[in-house]
């Protein structure tokens, strides 16, 4: 029996919680050595991963980037390609929503969140598959959401931000394939972590109620789906968008 | 390739599977790995040849499995409800059903028989409808399953020549998504994979100019393999992927 991500090296953005943290985790388990990128330094995620890291035998790398400078991620990725190591999964993760009515929705806001989104997530792949190019495989994980799919009122600037990952991963896909790269994207539902803690109690029962397995989904399940896209399991997959919904629509 | 996600058990350790159309192509991948993954599995077939009998025998001891293979024909009702009772009144738990055995055929729409038409969809479609309903059941009382059907990128983007076997397949795929919110309340997910030109005998009834074609639409430029098929049935057969239901996956390398 082997681990599905034995000997790979990853590059996981969003690392200090939520799906991005369990992916980590799930990674790590699965014999992958990491990159774990955040916005910020936090010890309590340093000593995590060095526990983590002693587990299972791999090393993890913190790497400290704002997605809102592209200068930073550009240092990020030259302390990546300067360690001379292959890369052979980049799992874009991080993101921010925004709730705001489309009339209420500034300008200022909007490119905000396409910067955060859409655009440094752009740069940060150009960067990574240009490594993977060279290596002639890799595989490409962007995380969409199925509001970008279906709509939902009050989050223009996030669903719109989401549908743009999703035109890129189908383009991408086709241009990156004859490298050996697959390019495949996660629509997740309603995921049990911060971003979904504020939304309102009736809210919340409506998209329950809405799923065919009536309940919330955790993290590790997202973070399941994100194994599989990254390892040899989807070895004739891209250009697809998985939904991890629990059965929504 | 036999995988954890976890660095421990193997991802269908000890789960009891039941796989249709086991005798060759993506069928005989899906026993192969489910075997090679610690399943337990119902290999069901059309016809009983010492050749598989031989082949179960084999997986069996090699990765300490149970395998029961099990006949019978999709174009009879009555052997495909006795062996759904086969099974479900072996009180043991059912996890996992994968509903493979289809035909195919290749006709314009022009020069499609009826007859042609009723008995495709009998086998892509009524045969696994009737065969789901008693697994979902044992499933439904013990809260717990995973159904995956295989359909096909025909069902979804709709192929010249294949409005027959095309149609049947958009049949699988609806009847997934409505099973799913049937039965997901009751912990059953209900997903199916479309594969894109895969290497079977299948292929057999298309042209080499139409297989050449189609190699070059996907991103990949080659063609699937049955185990790159069978990879994605583990997927969705497994707890990995607890949180997908109702969908529809296209293993199709870009099309």
């Amino acid at each position: 029996m082997q681990m599905l991500l034995k000997g790979k090296n990853a590059v996981i953005t969003g690392s200090l919680k939520g799906i991005g943290l369990s992916t980590v985790d799930l990674f790590a388990r699965n014999g992958a050595n990491i990159w774990a990128c955040a916005q910020y330094q936090d010890a309590a995620f340093e000593s995590h991963i060095r526990e983590l890291s002693a587990e299972n035998n791999v090393w993890i790398k913190p790497l400290y980037f704002d997605l809102l400078d592209p200068e930073k991620i550009k240092s990020a990725y030259q302390e990546i390609r300067e360690s001379k190591e292959r890369v052979d999964i980049l799992v874009n993760i991080a993101g921010m929503t925004h709730d705001a009515l489309f009339h209420m929705t500034t300008m200022e806001q909007m490119k905000k969140v396409f910067e955060v989104n859409f655009f440094s997530q752009m740069l940060l792949t150009q960067y990574i598959t240009k490594i993977m190019m060279r290596n002639k495989a890799g595989s490409v994980i962007n995380i969409s959401s199925i509001s970008a799919i279906d709509g939902n009122p009050g989050q223009l600037a996030y669903t719109a931000s989401k549908a743009a990952i999703i035109g890129a991963t189908k383009t991408l896909s086709a241009e990156l394939a004859g490298y050996g790269i697959r390019v495949n994207a996660i629509a997740p539902g309603v995921i049990d972590t911060e971003m979904t803690k504020n939304l309102p109690a009736d809210v919340l029962k409506r998209l329950m109620g809405k799923s065919d397995l009536k309940h919330l989904g955790l993290p590790s399940e997202v973070a399941g789906v994100i194994l599989f896209l990254a390892s040899d399991m989807s070895s004739y997959m891209t250009g697809q968008v998985l939904r991890v919904d629990g059965g929504i629509g | 390739m036999a995988v954890s996600d976890n660095g421990g058990k193997m991802l269908l350790h000890k789960k009891n599977a039941v796989i249709t159309g086991c005798a060759h192509g993506i069928g005989k991948a899906i026993l192969e790995l489910f075997a090679e993954n610690g399943a337990n599995i119902w290999a069901c077939a059309h016809t009983k040849t010492d050749e598989f009998e031989a082949m179960t025998r084999s997986l069996s001891e090699q990765y300490h499995v149970e395998i029961r293979p099990l006949y019978f024909d999709l174009h009879d009702q009555e052997q495909v409800k006795s062996a759904a009772k086969s099974i479900t009144s072996q009180k043991l738990q059912v996890d996992i059903l994968v509903n493979n055995a289809g035909i195919t055929y290749n006709a314009l729409f022009l020069m499609s028989s009826m007859e042609k038409m009723r008995e495709v969809f009998e086998i892509n479609f009524f045969a696994p409808f009737l065969f789901s309903q008693y697994i979902a059941k044992a499933m439904m009382k013990q809260r717990k399953g995973s159904i995956i059907h295989i359909s096909s990128s025909a069902g979804i983007d709709g192929n010249a020549g294949r409005s027959v076997y095309g149609a049947s397949k958009a049949a699988v795929i609806c009847a997934t998504k409505a099973m799913a919110a049937e039965l997901g309340e009751s912990g059953v997910r209900v997903n199916s994979i479309a594969p894109g030109i895969t290497r079977t005998t299948m292929l057999s009834s298309m042209t080499e100019k139409v297989i050449e074609e189609t190699i070059l639409q996907t991103a990949m430029k080659r063609m699937g393999n049955p185990d790159d098929i069978a990879k994605a049935v583990l997927f969705l057969a497994s707890d990995m992927s607890s949180y997908v239901t109702g969908q529809v996956i296209r293993v199709d390398g870009g099309m």
